[in-house]
């Protein structure tokens, strides 16, 4: 069994049918999901495309922030009168009411750098699957990368020719990030 | 019966007519090579004018802004006409005013998209800069205000070499609390829809654009997970920031009602600021539209008449709202009969800044009441340009109501003053101002001001479907 290659098929994001068709076609030759990822313009949901539901920690990591930045609030706000006492005349000593606003505060901040910090982490880290890109998907189509074992060639090239793919031979990785 | 036989048998005239859909951007489309070409150049194409403008603006920003306060700074506050009994004057009044104005680009970004208010795809990302550098420039505020500005940091909550904590009862904690979260949470959620148009403008560039887009566009390629992760953040932003938003106006509201300054301390302020903050932000937001229009290549494909429309209805209603909520503090204040309290609404009402008191009701109510039911006016940019600059007159001649002229008339008839603003306030003003539309400037000829993703994202969701004769416009929901 010879090497994996990894191609691109371009369609026109008005025949996005036909993009749908291609993948489901790929399967039937034996291209399994893993194998498969489509880049695009403009987000297109898994179920348009037929593809497996895509999973993310986003909201997970932003809920953790938001409960270190809820923590951090609840420290300065009660915590920090017991180190470096104030004493402001008829005020309490730690009053709930004021403490609400900076806990509000930090947690929605914890929530949103942790969210931002989410989403570079998972951009920038390595993923897995056929990595390639075209500057025609920014310019409104759809790019199909898959790698396929290179005896299958032909017939996969064919079949997606047959839906109107434009086909980008052995794809390079590009560096895109410094 | 005769007479509704005869209507319907009467044509329309052309005006009258139903609108043809497709003058609507999302149901006209042009293919997304031809967008991208159009947003591309829009953003590189730069005029003597352009550059006239740029180094008019740095200039004022450096001899009114940096000049005036670096001779403040030298001087001393003494400069500025800030004296008993008016210790908050224009340097507060336009901290609140930029405050205001910043909560255009969440409200426009963030309410409507979690309503999916398709009209908002063109320029969530215009609005959204402006909150950025409204917020930068009202931030310059509380530092100018402190007089002794080398030592700033006082203001971040550590403990100093005196063994201080800062108090974290204070409001001005909670101001740096709330300012530094929303500057933070409003920048990355101005950054996160920009990723895939950086990379779009990373594929169209050479030379130090393609160095800077590629490095801020994460190495973007569109892929499904990357998608659903921009998506579920920006659905996590849209949501977090808009109590975000609230809380911070509510803040700068609660900086004057915690304190028992008569004509201040009111529970309606939270409400009222903030209601006054979108209304100017909104407002701000059509006159950088009509901006953009007049002088930028190709924007009005995408920012059309149907857009005033659609912002001039929800002035007109946002001035409704500020009308009732500023009838409710006065009604109250002057039912009350509390002594100060009534002399003060007299004071702005008869007293010699009265024409202040009277611009900000004409500018607020009147104008916009008389102006924006009228559809022909709403679809008329240069007419919604001139309405929302009035709008912010009045907002700003609210604010100046509600703090030196309010200060200046407090419970102690002895210490009684009017306050006028110095030539070193005036200037430092005009500074800010050309601050925010130096950045403006700049930042348009850097970064793609349309969210072309979103658009196009829009238009493949919209299509005319034939109903017996008509055509109608439907949109699918294809997230």
């Amino acid at each position: 069994m010879g090497a994996n290659v990894v191609h691109l098929a371009l369609f026109k994001e008005t025949e996005i049918d036909h993009a749908a068709e291609a993948i489901a076609r790929l399967r039937t030759l034996g291209v399994s999901d893993r194998d498969i990822s489509v880049i695009s313009g403009i987000p297109y949901s898994e179920r348009i495309l037929g593809r497996p539901m895509t999973w993310t920690t986003i909201g997970r990591i932003g809920l953790a922030g938001a409960v270190v930045g809820f923590l951090v609030a609840v420290f300065l706000s009660f915590g920090t009168p017991l180190l470096y006492p104030i004493r402001v005349a008829a005020m309490p000593f730690q009053p709930i009411p004021t403490s609400i606003v900076v806990i509000f505060e930090l947690t929605m901040l914890g929530l949103l750098i942790s969210t931002f910090i989410g989403v570079f982490v998972e951009t920038i880290s390595p993923s897995f699957g056929p990595r390639g890109y075209h500057p025609k998907v920014s310019d409104g189509h759809i790019g199909i990368l898959f790698s396929s074992p290179a005896h299958a060639e032909d017939a996969v090239h064919a079949a997606l020719q047959a839906l109107g793919a434009e086909i980008v031979h052995n794809v390079e990785e590009e560096r895109l990030w410094p | 019966m005769a007479v509704e036989s005869k209507s319907l048998e009467t044509p329309l005239p052309l005006a009258q007519a139903e609108e043809d859909p497709r003058e609507h951007l999302m149901f006209d489309p042009r293919p997304r090579e031809e967008m991208n070409r159009m947003v591309m150049e829009a953003m590189t194409t730069t005029s003597r004018r352009y550059w006239a403008w740029v180094i008019g603006l740095a200039l004022v920003v450096l001899v009114c802004l940096f000049g005036a306060w670096g001779n403040m700074i030298l001087t001393g506050m003494g400069l500025a006409g800030i004296r008993r009994p008016v210790f908050w004057g224009v340097f507060i009044v336009t901290f609140v005013f930029w405050i205001g104005i910043s909560h255009a680009g969440t409200f426009v970004s963030a309410i409507l998209r979690v309503f999916k208010a398709e009209f908002r795809r063109p320029f969530t990302r215009a609005s959204e800069l402006m909150t950025t550098f409204a917020l930068a420039a009202g931030a310059l505020y509380p530092l100018i205000h402190l007089g002794r500005v080398w030592v700033f940091y006082w203001l971040i909550p550590y403990p100093n070499a005196r063994w201080l904590w800062p108090n974290f009862r204070s409001p001005l904690v909670w101001d740096f609390l709330a300012i530094t979260t929303y500057l933070l949470s409003s920048t990355i959620y101005l950054y996160l829809p920009l990723v895939p148009d950086l990379a779009m403008a990373r594929d169209r560039t050479t030379g130090w654009r393609h160095a800077v887009y590629r490095l801020l566009a994460l190495g973007w390629r569109g892929t499904e997970a990357e998608w659903h992760r921009l998506r579920r953040a920006i659905n996590i932003f849209a949501f977090a920031i808009i109590p975000v938003m609230f809380s911070v106006h509510t803040i700068v509201s609660w900086d004057f009602a915690v304190g028992v300054v008569a004509g201040w301390h009111s529970t309606i302020f939270g409400p009222y600021f903030i209601i006054g903050a979108i209304l100017s932000g909104v407002a701000a937001v059509v006159s950088i539209l009509f901006v953009l229009r007049s002088t930028m290549v190709h924007m009005d494909y995408f920012i059309r008449k149907e857009h005033f429309d659609a912002l001039g209805k929800l002035l007109l209603v946002f001035s409704m709202a500020w009308a009732y909520f500023f009838f409710n503090d006065y009604l109250l204040t002057w039912y009350g009969g509390e002594e100060t309290a009534r002399r003060i609404l007299t004071f702005h009402a008869t007293g010699p800044a009265a024409w202040v008191w009277y611009l900000m009701l004409i500018c607020n109510i009147v104008i916009p009441w008389l102006t924006l039911w009228n559809r022909t006016i709403r679809r008329t940019p240069w007419a919604m340009f001139i309405i929302t600059l009035l709008i912010n007159v009045g907002m700003y001649a609210e604010r100046y109501t509600i703090i030196p002229l309010t200060l200046g008339h407090q419970r102690m008839p002895f210490d009684w003053g009017v306050y006028t603003p110095r030539p070193t306030e005036i200037s430092i003003v005009i500074g800010t101002f050309a601050l925010f539309l130096l950045l403006y400037l700049l930042a348009s000829r850097l970064i793609p001001l349309v969210p072309v993703w979103e658009v196009q994202e829009g238009q493949m969701a919209h299509t005319l479907r034939r109903v017996g004769k008509a055509e109608v416009p439907s949109v699918t929901e294809l997230e």
